[in-house]
């Protein structure tokens, strides 16, 4: 199901822009979900729910998915699906992360045990192999059956600021997270395209950005809640939010080519432009060091120097 | 004498601080390294050291070496350093000494049974920032110090390594309380106890309160209040909860109040610096220490601080663990 609308022969998804009142994220979500015309399916068993847990950083920082907000989407699922609906979170283990820790240390396993819900570590998942291309590359990827049998998946992603030539992370490379091999950096080469591999493998139903907390340049309080079915559409609207060009950004046009969705979107709710003035965007300096640490590593001069 | 031959062993996160370092020390020469990864060999390699080592026991069966920098997770000190001395190298050992205060006083015991020197890294003896704040204290220009404020809150294990170009796993011996011996109140409260007691003396008594934000068995933020026997009352805090990177102490004495810190140079500084020093600032305490302990072996004096000193944070830190105060 995808929420859309067309001008002419364009074709536009809808994101949402919420911002959270009275630290009420329910609400918030619940306000984003109707503003794209969402609405849970209903007969459904199994709920997957994919947060950002990229590291032992929890949500203060801005860059791992608040439990409370997941938290307040259990709880909406529940109500508007059924109270005996069965919800897994999901995350797989990364080059320098751990599940086990990670759910330890961010407040899932908390979270699991309040809400009884169940987390899985995909890395320790079955599997079953799949092929997909991508921006002409091949690839032979592991499906965790934990997603595969999945009757809903949403993904609950953060907006960040990665390494070049990726330059966003948002709601197609919070997927990536869903690859459950564990060595993760391996894919750095050629990871555009091997985050739009995994999306065309494990199509997720439904993104909702938790921006309560953003990292940007640096942390701020931005209250912020987006949605939408489109995950290309999100991001699109991810980056114009954070001072990226999405032309620029290699990944989301191969994203569109190969169908995971539109670069065109409509903005509903909140001015963007209200929470891009307010987001920590990059200055210059910031710019710069990125380019100079980049050049650092690419000649080898960061590890000589002992930066890595 | 001439120059001091030096094997080191462990090339993780401090060893490759301590290899940088010893490429510029005067009278000494890195002539052996052992690690267990090929792969962290290969800087040695790159760097011309002739003997390269998977075991660390080879490295010490190895004649042409008079010291050994011992760089190992913690529960590998009391083994590594037992042989070394046996092999009658002498050893400069990362802190803490130790896990536990048995351990320690092994390590202790086989030194002294053999007649070894044996120095225990803590580089902040060695900061120029906090050597001046000791000049000032023992000048008495402060007057008489009544309370003092120490904090180190950094990323603790949990340093930047998703960051980094090649991601990194924290080690998995960090997770293990019982390789560890403890959280960030053993791992960085030694670092500011035995600066602590550098400038005060023994401590007389002590009572920390342990926080657990990260939901593990072992504390990630510690603060203590220790009594020194002088009279001085300390607040330490230490933590591995933060991005950030705070190391800070403020004495307040009857005459004058003195601050110091300890922080990050911008990258861009740090590049200048390791390429013309070779060292950045950031670590002029780790190289000031180590050239000391090589000063020290050519002018047969004892290394400070000694594993007696180690020893001595062990005790307080055991007795901060024991006097726990709870406020929920």
């Amino acid at each position: 199901m995808r929420n859309l609308q067309t001008i002419g022969r364009i074709i536009l998804s809808l994101v949402s822009f919420v911002q959270i009142k009275n630290s009420n994220m329910t609400k918030a979500t619940e306000d984003s979900l109707y503003l794209i015309n969402y609405e849970f399916p209903k007969n459904i068993q199994n709920v997957v729910i994919k947060p950002n847990l990229c590291y032992y950083w929890d949500f203060t920082t801005g860059q791992t998915t608040d439990p409370k907000f997941v938290a307040a989407i259990i709880d909406l699922a529940r109500a508007r699906i059924s109270p005996n609906i069965h919800i897994s979170i999901v995350e797989s283990d990364a080059s320098a992360m751990k599940c086990k820790y990670a759910f330890k240390i961010l407040n899932y396993e908390k979270l699991a045990n309040d809400c009884n819900v169940k987390l899985v570590n995909l890395s320790e998942d079955k599997n079953n192999i799949v092929e997909a291309t991508a921006g002409g590359q091949s690839f032979r990827l592991k499906v965790p059956q934990t997603i595969q049998n999945a009757d809903l998946k949403i993904n609950v992603p953060k907006i960040k600021y990665t390494m070049e030539p990726i330059r966003l992370t948002c709601a197609l490379k919070n997927i990536f997270g869903c690859n459950p091999y564990s060595q993760k950096f391996k894919y750095h080469s050629k990871l555009g395209e091997t985050i739009v591999a995994i999306n065309k493998v494990m199509k997720f139903d439904l993104n909702i950005i938790e921006g309560n907390i953003v990292s940007g340049i640096q942390p701020r309080k931005l209250g912020l809640v987006m949605a939408s079915t489109d995950p290309v559409a999100i991001d699109t609207a991810s980056s114009e939010m954070v001072g990226l060009n999405p032309k620029t950004i290699k990944y989301l046009q191969l994203a569109k080519k190969e169908g995971l969705g539109n670069t065109t979107f409509i903005p509903k709710g909140e001015p963007l432009e209200y929470f891009k003035f307010q987001y920590p965007k990059k200055n210059l300096q910031a710019k710069l060091m990125s380019k100079a640490y980049t050049i650092a590593v690419q000649t080898g001069l960061s590890k000589k120097l002992g930066l890595e | 004498m001439e120059k001091i031959r030096l094997g080191l062993i462990g090339l993780g996160y401090i060893g490759k601080i301590h290899f940088r370092h010893c490429q510029k020390l005067a009278n000494a020469k890195l002539v052996a390294a052992s690690d267990l990864s090929k792969k962290a060999l290969k800087i040695a390699n790159d760097a011309g050291v002739k003997q390269k080592y998977t075991n660390y026991e080879q490295l010490l069966r190895s004649s042409d070496i008079d010291a050994v920098i011992i760089a190992l997770p913690t529960h590998l000190h009391t083994q590594c350093a037992k042989q070394a001395a046996e092999a009658k190298k002498h050893i400069f050992l990362e802190k803490p000494i130790a896990r536990s205060i048995t351990e320690a006083k092994e390590i202790i015991s086989a030194t002294r049974k053999n007649n070894i020197k044996l120095m225990v890294g803590y580089p902040l003896r060695f900061n120029p920032a906090f050597c001046k704040v000791k000049e000032r204290i023992d000048e008495g220009t402060l007057g008489e110090i009544e309370i003092a404020h120490a904090a180190y809150i950094s990323t603790g294990p949990f340093m930047h390594r998703a960051e980094a170009h090649t991601p990194l796993p924290v080690p998995e011996w960090w997770f293990n309380k019982k390789l560890t011996g403890g959280g960030t109140l053993i791992d960085l409260g030694s670092h500011l106890i035995n600066l602590l007691r550098w400038y005060f003396g023994e401590i007389a008594n002590i009572k920390s309160h342990l926080g657990y934000r990260f939901n593990l068995d072992f504390e990630d933020s510690a603060t203590c209040i220790a009594k020194f026997e002088h009279g001085t009352l300390a607040v330490i805090n230490v933590g591995w909860f933060s991005q950030g990177y705070h190391l800070k102490i403020d004495l307040h004495g009857s005459v004058r109040s003195l601050s110091a810190n300890h922080s990050p140079s911008n990258p861009i500084s740090t590049v200048i610096q390791t390429l013309t020093k070779g060292y950045s600032k950031f670590y002029e305490g780790h190289f000031i220490e180590l050239q000391h302990f090589v000063n020290c072996l050519i002018k047969d004096r004892p290394p400070s601080p000694s594993g007696e000193d180690g020893l001595k944070d062990l005790e307080i830190i055991e007795q901060a663990y024991k006097n726990q105060i709870r406020l929920d």
